[in-house]
């Protein structure tokens, strides 16, 4: 990697502007295979840390492929391959000798349908901690508690933390699943579409939220929806057919868009 | 700084944990994968355990044993003709009656039927299948029988058998070859060859007809309705268009309830006459391979228990391989659609 | 518009034919399922007294079948507890770790076909597997038992099982793993504690089922749990069941074993088809609570 082509790939390409953060993940020449298919081609970006960076795209163009990368969830499934680096705190995670268990704990995902797990809502919570922590039922409770006013659903289910998951609404089912990923105390967020399954008042809310977790974690959000892209993200990284076209801060792309492509899918004209 | 600190520290528990996971993910596969084997060896198992129960009596008798009719404790003579010849017997006779009644159902099920009576009709069918095969055997043998013996054999024996009451032989005895022999019998019970094949196909009805139901209903609706938009009729959709779409599947479905006759056992026990003797008539009694083995296990020894196990055997090989076909049938069509 | 009336005429009757046809072989199906459930209920409880519950079968005519309900319920809990893990770990690995393997995909298929092997070989495989060794190895002291009935009964399970478990597991979706394996949740944690929960309903549905199946199961019963006249609890002991009692009292020319023997086929029916109407519950609650 020439630190020339590494230029074009900070957010702050245009030579007025200071870098907006120190990097949190640095990606580097990334490919990736899918039973020989070629699905991401060449990646190279710099996500800045406590930043809200949104992927954006037409459908198909690799952009929640690139994000399940970052927690390597590909893994679970065969004939998948990744090729290159992306650097997490100044080691590659792509390293098969990077423990999956270390990854996780780092790094949560949230997903575009909420999935609860069948259990109780304050064992939803607890679960994923219990697995990595061991910790006395009064500290447990204390996390829980934190975990879920952080992801803005105590005050709805306070009351009812020994009832079952299932019964909540979409929106606070997804909010759940958010208080799950952060109960974990990672350092950074991946979020493939949360909005994709939920009315517009539950997605209001939880933009609301990715605002406010902001101060504390290192947020990627995938999304198909470009006003959500403009309205939550300090950074917008636009891919088109496996590659990264553009990255740059959100205000830059959504008012004077550097490539051609970028301004034509902005603009609506295609995807 | 200071994260960075105490992101090492916590590292090292962290490496420990993630170890013991994948120590615990390894004998967790390992003990899965034990589980499912133990099918791979129940199948084994029960052919090889059979093949050496039965092996002094496939030493004893040879390929002859195949082809032997003599059933003969007194002499310890064995020959597996009449078991099998039973066995098949029976098994061909339910396919021959439950086969058209099945697609018969299947048709009505899928076609014919107004919607609201068909999740109702199609339980009460499947109720069938859930019955224990005993309960069919008592009403083989108490009430099916009976009545067989006195409304439907007199008729078939009279008007088709070469052994009519009155001794006089009707005109089908007496020109169609082979009729006579088939139908005649002076044996005066219900239990009888025919009567078994009936009680099986009474048995298997419900097996074959809801594979047959559940094909049909993956036939494309864009595939009936460009042949209905042709005129066609819905007996001609089915027969031209359902039927060839399902071939595979529908014949899997028979082969799957072919496979159940086989290896009947109470059912089959209670109305077959258990006679060890080679009848032409299928209105004479006769002995199945499973029923033979029912009745006869808990009180033979030495060489006759061996000759049962060899049946056993027998029996286990060709259902195998009945069922073989049967789920290869039904894979072509499960591919064929994609799933 | 010449279009050749007769042809049409032709075609009409055969499709009126061939339609009443499928009526009618509708018809033979529901008249011989009334006909046997009808016998079943007349014959049954006609013969229902109080005795069937607190007597043996020693007593013959004047017994009942105490000892055979206690023996039927023995063996098939025997049975279900031993097929259930076995069926269920082995469903998850064809469901969760073996998709698309070789092995995988031979093991779901010989699975089918074992569903419906013929259940009196499978009888004397257990007869071969613990039959004779138990009695070679106790000098004949113990040979036929409760035990081995139930492993026979087992083995007749295990396959039902499997497949239900297999399938259900493989109705999960598939977010559900990635949502568990993102929060660094080890793979055999996940199947236990959360695949098997989630499928949970469909796995009670395929036991029941299973149980079913063995509550009625003679066969393999004959040479493994062989039969007894006295109240046993001891599954080391030769074992009666319900459906032995009927085979050996119905083929008895006494009468008043007939009417014995019905009234124990109509609470084993009624047993039977309450267990698969309880598992169709089960499922179609299942569905309610998911939505």
């Amino acid at each position: 990697m020439t630190e020339s082509a590494a230029a074009g790939i900070h957010p702050q390409s245009a030579a007025t502007h200071a870098p907006i953060a120190p990097t949190k993940i640095k990606v580097r020449d990334l490919h990736f295979y899918y039973n020989g298919f070629h699905a991401l081609k060449g990646i190279n970006m710099d996500i800045p840390e406590k930043k809200v960076t949104a992927i954006i795209g037409p459908s198909g163009c690799g952009k929640s492929t690139l994000l399940r990368i970052f927690n390597r969830i590909y893994a679970i499934y065969p004939k998948l391959e990744a090729k290159g680096e992306i650097v997490l705190d100044e080691e590659n995670i792509l390293d098969t000798r990077y423990s999956m268990n270390r990854l996780r704990s780092k790094v949560g995902m949230v997903f575009q349908k909420p999935v609860p797990f069948p259990m109780t809502i304050f064992e939803n919570v607890a679960y994923g901690i219990r697995h990595h922590e061991k910790l006395s039922r009064a500290d447990m409770d204390i996390r829980v508690e934190q975990a879920l006013r952080s992801a803005a659903l105590w005050d709805e289910v306070k009351d009812k933390l020994k009832q079952s998951a299932l019964g909540l609404s979409g929106g606070q089912q997804q909010r759940l699943c958010i208080a799950r990923g952060i109960a974990l105390k990672p350092e950074v967020l991946l979020l493939d579409e949360p909005t994709s399954a939920l009315d517009p008042i539950a997605t209001g809310r939880i933009e609301q939220l990715v605002e406010e977790l902001k101060s504390e974690y290192t947020i990627v959000i995938v999304t198909h929806n470009m006003q959500q892209a403009a309205r939550c993200s300090d950074l917008t990284a636009f891919m088109y057919l496996g590659e990264l076209i553009e990255f740059d801060r959100t205000e830059q792309i959504f008012t004077k868009p550097g490539k051609k492509q970028t301004e034509d899918y902005i603009t609506g004209r295609f995807g | 700084m200071q994260a960075n600190v105490g992101a090492i520290a916590s590292s090292v528990p962290q490496e420990a944990r993630a170890k013991r996971d994948a120590r615990n993910d390894r004998l967790f596969s390992w003990l899965l994968k034990g589980c499912a084997l133990l099918v791979l060896a129940c199948l084994l198992g029960a052919a090889g355990a059979t093949l050496w129960g039965g092996r002094h009596a496939f030493g004893t008798f040879g390929w002859h044993f195949l082809v032997s009719d003599a059933w003969d404790p007194s002499s310890d003579t064995y020959g597996a003709l009449v078991p099998v010849y039973g066995t098949i017997a029976t098994s061909f006779i339910a396919l021959l009656l439950a086969v058209p009644v099945s697609f018969g159902i299947a048709l009505y099920l899928s076609e014919v039927a107004p919607p609201w009576l068909r999740t109702p009709v199609a339980s009460a069918i499947e109720l069938l299948a859930g019955i224990p095969s005993i309960i069919y055997g008592m009403w083989g043998l108490f009430i099916f029988a009976p009545f067989f013996a006195d409304h439907i054999k007199p008729w078939l024996t009279n008007y088709l058998g070469d052994k009519p009451d009155d001794g006089k032989l009707s005109w089908v005895a007496q020109h169609v070859p082979f009729v006579g022999k088939l139908f005649g019998s002076d044996y005066p019970f219900g239990a009888s060859i025919l009567t078994a094949g009936i009680v099986l196909a009474v048995m298997i009805i419900p097996f074959i007809s809801s594979v047959m139901r559940e094909v049909f209903q993956t036939v494309p609706t864009r595939l009936k309705e460009s042949a209905y938009a042709l005129g066609s009729s819905t007996w001609e959709v089915s027969w031209d268009i359902v039927l060839p779409y399902t071939r595979s599947a529908v014949i899997g479905g028979i082969f799957l309830g072919l496979g159940r006759a086989l290896g009947e056992t109470m059912a089959v026990t209670f109305v077959l006459g258990n006679a060890m003797k080679l009848s032409p008539s299928i209105l004479d009694p006769g002995a199945s391979i499973a029923s033979t083995i029912a009745n006869q296990f808990s009180e033979a020894a030495g060489l006759q228990k061996s000759t049962l196990m060899a049946l056993a055997f027998l029996l286990f090989v060709v259902t195998f391989i009945v069922l073989l076909i049967a789920r290869w049938m039904l894979r072509q069509m499960a591919h064929k659609e994609g799933r | 518009m010449a279009t050749d009336s007769s042809l049409y005429t032709q075609r009409r009757i055969k499709n009126i034919i061939a339609l009443s046809l499928s009526v009618v072989a509708t018809l033979i199906g529901l008249i011989f399922l009334a006909w046997i459930l009808w016998e079943t209920l007349r014959q049954g409880i006609g013969a229902l007294r109080p005795q069937l519950f607190t007597k043996i079968t020693a007593y013959g005519e004047d017994g009942g079948l105490l000892n055979a309900m206690v023996g039927s319920l023995t063996v098939n809990m025997i049975g279900i507890v031993i097929a259930t893990p076995i069926g269920v770990l082995a469903g998850a690995w064809l469901a969760e770790y073996a998709s698309g393997t070789k092995l995988g995909e031979s093991i779901r298929f010989l699975n089918d076909i074992l569903l419906s092997a013929p259940s009196i070989v499978l009888g004397l495989f257990v007869y071969t597997i613990v039959v004779l060794p138990s009695t070679a190895l106790t000098d004949g002291s113990t040979t036929f038992s409760g035990w081995a009935g139930g492993i026979a009964l087992a083995l007749i399970a295990l396959p039902v099982i499997v497949r239900t478990s297999d399938e259900m597991l493989r109705l999960v979706p598939s977010t559900l793993r990635e949502a568990s394996l993102s929060l660094g949740i080890p793979q055999w944690k996940l199947t236990t504690q959360i695949l098997i929960r989630a499928a949970r309903s469909g796995i009670i549905t395929g036991v029941l089922l299973a149980l079913a199946r063995i509550s009625g199961e003679t066969a393999p019963l004959l040479f493994t749990a062989f039969g007894n006249n006295y109240l046993t609890f001891n599954p080391s002991d030769k074992m009666s069941s319900l459906p032995q009692v009927i085979y050996q009292y119905a083929n008895d020319p006494g009468e008043g074993l007939h009417a014995i023997a019905w009234a124990g086929a109509f609470v084993l029916t009624m047993f039977v088809l309450l267990l698969s109407l309880a598992s169709r519950l089960v499922l179609s609650r299942n569905k309610v609570s998911h939505d």
